[in-house]
């Protein structure tokens, strides 16, 4: 990735404003028109205390992936930023507090643990903060205004952040906030002149001039809405509920409606009871309501009913870990519940994917009469992308159903066996068209059966269908020179960035190695992905899980074992992560 | 096991010896160096030839932070002293935090001396003692042909020769301050004047500075008693002052600096100061003494570093080498530089 390229972390404690101060510095990278990735981790206790940290890469070309080590870390409480030294470069810039309220016994201080190249940038937030406004709760904005003066960003980019941020509050507040911004950055601009450098000056600004910044959840619900959907049933569960709370504010201004319900397998059977009248209904949730949701997802796959349900992946299992971010639900979204369930699972691999992903589920649910589950994943939900535009396309937001022909009027099959293994499907009240729908087997007619031969020639039907998916979801995406490679890095998720930009950097050395997207998870391009694996020596499966849950569904496709990168450290996996792990097999392989 | 913390405050010829020194003699004991600028060590006085391009930044290191890491040196780069609390033997940071030591050394040598007539006008002098003057030395003779030194130590003697490789035009203002701490006799006035006008250096001797003022084309324009230049850099060089300013309430005696005797023993249990900083008694002369000079410095921090440990060690130099100028006897190793 050539042009600038700098990952700042911004690191406090519950209360210290961090999040807020990351969405600020966020929001100001893109008006001053860089490209940006950016994801926040905070604790899974409400508030009051734990360790909040933001990560934000920002440059001139397009961000795929976090860095492993930030190039800047602004330490808004000392004792939980040390936690981040070992993931800053050697001679990164730490801005820290260098009056706090009293004195520091030896090691309390950050300058205590920072690696001697470090450039450490002592600035007085809290008493600048306490100058400029009575308060020292301005702290997070004195060194916003610190890091803006040593990184040469205008003012002006933070000071219409800080306007949209605060209007809301009134103007008292918006000024109090643009004075601590001002002291922090004059305050740089006096005592730091030498270490001035300007990285994030004016002469790059406006390259994305038309950007914005979106997250994965706003993505998510944005695609929700553009696809007209009627209602969201939910229960709160991090990282899914702010898709809740944001349709909460915007569907009902467009005539549907949000019900939080009383869990997630009330939840499901509403989203299912909704698409069988015939309106358009979604919920998200994370694993452990998704686990809830199996027996029902079960049954609208045998009563061939559309539901779209987004499971945003956090660490497991069970509760495990609520705030981290893993992909450890590949297995439970493809294959959990009762019998063989088959159902649609795609997973976006960037805020993009997850309005478009979002966008046309409800219409593939209609078309092929089942679950579709968007599984995403903390990092995807969570991190904000500076993109330029979302668009959606007429053809892919019309009505999904295949109605049944006139002339089926009073002969009408609701599960009729077809080529497609879809069968035309009526609505609860069309006239002429009366059919009935049952999670016991049943006939074409709707009638329950439990013969082996209906319940075989249903079950082929089903999964017929399921397979004819593929012509409507995505391809996997190769990016790989012509020619035999002697690895191939086969990524889904949010890690999918990760692999791609370390495949890139190892391209630009000359590796024979590639990158294969896999955003169709089930079913899933068998051709493809065989024909991408048998020109590979070795073929690398990166993932964040244990079990290695792709390479266990598609593994075998390889005509040996395939390698596998499994972390599960609650964080993304970055491009150095797997490098290294190229670095590891194209050894061996020399 | 050896518990003992020991801290050096300064990463110069000094303390970076000193901190050495108590690394090889007392392998376990724990050992901090905290420096104000950032970094490993580099001996100063080679700074010109980084300037002139003759060796790179990271040529000038000898030490580098890395190098302190390996030695098990705990190295605070870029953190600086402002109080010393000795009876409960603590050092106090800039940021509020407290260093607990069993052993002290102070070893921050000088800071660029301005003397009292130029200081109004300092915004206008570029100095010339740490890397990051370089770098603005660098930086601004990128766009500079003339260039005015005034004062005058011997660290201006090979950067005058290093600027004329460098294609400038180079002015010496001789004054009676020049070479300072050594003794400017008529004698060596004359001999210096002829050396550098030789040189293809335009020697001035004026007795008075007038004024310095900026013109609007950015270069200064410099009055004196007998002419007028205009140079687009003035470099001022007159040696270098103790820079102790954060020992003013530490209770240690200071006069031009810290008062200690010969075995560099501040009077404070376990404190020790050494090199630039350091005024030394003489048990012969019955006087204190400075030492200037990076092979002074060097040895006087080996010295403290083996007294702090439990040795009798004199800084020992012959009460012949001992020279006064303007009331201060000194010692310097740069005579034989010169």
């Amino acid at each position: 990735m050539g042009g600038k390229d700098l990952t700042i972390e911004i690191c406090g404690m519950s209360g210290d404003g961090t999040i807020a101060a990351g969405q600020l510095l966020n929001a100001a990278l893109v008006n001053a028109g860089y490209s940006l990735l950016a994801f926040d981790s905070y604790p899974a206790e409400i508030r009051g205390f734990g360790r909040c940290v933001t990560h934000s890469r920002v440059g001139s070309g397009k961000m795929i992936a976090l860095k492993n080590k930030a190039h800047v870390l602004i330490s808004l409480d000392d004792q939980e930023s040390v936690s981040r030294i070992p993931f800053l470069d050697t001679d990164a810039v730490v801005l820290f507090d260098n009056k706090p309220m009293a004195f520091l016994a030896e090691n309390q201080s950050i300058a205590a643990h920072v690696e001697p190249e470090a450039k450490l940038i002592g600035v007085p937030f809290g008493d600048l903060s306490a100058g400029a406004t009575g308060s020292r709760q301005g702290r997070n904005l004195v060194a916003l205004g610190a890091f803006a003066g040593l990184f040469g960003v205008l003012p002006e980019f933070f000071n219409k952040a800080i306007e949209k941020k605060f209007s809301s509050k009134g103007k008292p507040v918006v000024d109090s906030n643009l004075a601590c911004f001002q002291v922090g950055y004059q305050h740089v601009l006096e005592f730091y002149k030498e270490d001035i450098s300007g990285d994030l000056g004016e002469a790059s600004v406006h390259e994305n001039k038309d950007s914005f910044l979106i997250s994965g959840n706003e993505a998510i619900a944005m695609g929700a809405l553009d696809a007209n959907v009627h209602f969201y049933f939910g229960y709160p569960i991090t990282p899914a509920t702010p898709v809740m709370e944001i349709l909460a504010e915007k569907l009902p201004k467009r005539g549907g409606k949000v019900m939080q319900m009383e869990d997630e397998i009330a939840s499901i059977g509403a989203v299912i009871g909704s698409f069988f009248a015939g309106k358009r209904a979604m919920t998200a949730t994370s694993g452990p309501g998704f686990a809830l949701m199996t027996e029902l997802i079960a049954h609208a796959t045998v009563t061939e009913t559309p539901a779209v349900i987004v499971n945003a992946q956090r660490g497991g299992p069970g509760t495990g870990l609520p705030t981290k971010t893993e992909q450890s639900d590949l297995q439970v979204a493809v294959y959990g519940g009762p019998g063989d369930s088959a159902r649609i699972v795609w997973a976006p691999t960037d805020v993009q994917e997850c309005y478009e992903f979002t966008l046309r589920s409800f219409q593939i649910a209609e078309k092929y009469q089942t679950p579709v589950i968007l599984l995403t994943d903390f990092f995807l939900h969570n991190r904000v992308e500076s993109l330029e535009k979302l668009s959606s396309a007429a053809e892919m937001i019309s009505d999904g159903n295949l109605y049944p022909a006139e002339e089926k009027i009073n002969a009408y099959k609701r599960y009729e066996i077809t080529e497609t293994g879809i069968s035309p499907r009526a609505l609860p009240g069309s006239e002429g068209f009366i059919f009935s729908a049952t999670g016991l087997e049943h006939t074409e007619k709707g009638r329950p059966d439990y013969s082996s031969a209906i319940h075989m020639q249903m079950s082929e039907k089903r999964h017929r269908k399921i397979r004819g998916a593929l012509s409507d979801l995505p391809p996997p995406v190769e990016y790989a020179p012509k020619g035999q490679l002697d690895l191939g890095i086969i990524a889904w998720g949010s890690t999918f960035g990760a692999a791609l930009e370390a495949v890139t950097q190892e391209q630009e050395q000359g590796k024979r190695i590639g990158a294969l997207k896999i955003t169709s998870i089930f079913p899933f391009h068998e051709e493809v992905i065989s024909a991408f694996m048998t020109k590979c020596r070795e073929v690398l499966i990166p993932e964040l899980n244990f079990e290695g849950q792709l390479a266990n569904l598609i593994g075998h496709l390889h005509g040996k074992k395939v390698k596998r990168l499994n972390q599960v450290t609650g964080t993304p996996l970055t491009p150095w992560d797997i490098g290294e792990a190229i670095h590891s097999i194209l050894k061996v392989l020399d | 096991m050896d518990e003992r913390h020991f801290v050096v405050i300064g990463n110069g010829p000094g303390g970076s010896q000193a901190a050495l020194t108590l690394r090889r003699e007392s392998p376990e004991s724990r050992i901090t160096v905290i420096s104000k600028e950032r970094g490993g060590f580099y001996p100063p006085h080679r700074i010109p030839e980084l300037i002139s391009g003759v060796i790179s930044e990271e040529d000038l290191f000898v030490f580098s932070p890395g190098s302190f890491k390996e030695r098990n040196i705990k190295l605070r780069s870029g953190q600086e002293v402002v109080d010393l609390d000795l009876r409960n033997q603590q050092v106090i940071l800039e940021h509020k935090e407290k260093i607990p030591f069993d052993g002290l050394i102070i070893a921050v040598g000088g800071k660029p001396r301005i003397p009292e007539y130029l200081a109004v006008f300092s915004d206008l002098l570029m100095t010339l003692k740490t890397l990051q003057n370089a770098k603005d030395w660098v930086a601004k003779l990128s766009s500079a042909q003339k260039v005015l030194i005034v004062g005058g130590d011997l660290t201006s003697l090979a950067f005058s020769k290093i600027l004329l490789s460098m294609q400038k035009q180079v002015y010496f203002l001789l004054s009676e301050e020049a070479f300072w701490p050594i003794r400017c006799t008529p004698a060596l006035f004359e001999e210096v004047s002829l050396a550098l006008a030789r040189k293809g250096i335009h020697v001035l001797t004026p007795s008075q500075i007038r004024s310095l003022s900026v013109l609007p084309d950015k270069s200064i324009e410099l009055r004196t008693d007998h002419d007028t230049v205009c140079a687009d850099i003035i470099g001022a060089f007159f040696g270098l002052v103790p820079d102790i300013r954060f020992t003013a309430r530490s209770g240690l005696k200071i006069d031009r600096g810290i008062l200690v005797d010969e075995y560099l023993f501040t009077g404070f249990q376990g404190v020790y100061a050494a090199g630039d900083c350091a005024q030394i008694y003489h048990p012969q002369i019955q006087d204190y003494w400075v030492s200037i000079g990076h092979d002074n410095a060097v040895a006087l921090g080996r010295i403290a570093a083996m007294n702090l440990l439990g040795s009798r060690v004199m800084a020992n130099v012959s009460k012949e080498s001992i020279f006064e100028v303007q009331d201060i006897k000194v010692n310097t190793s740069w005579w034989t530089e010169f």
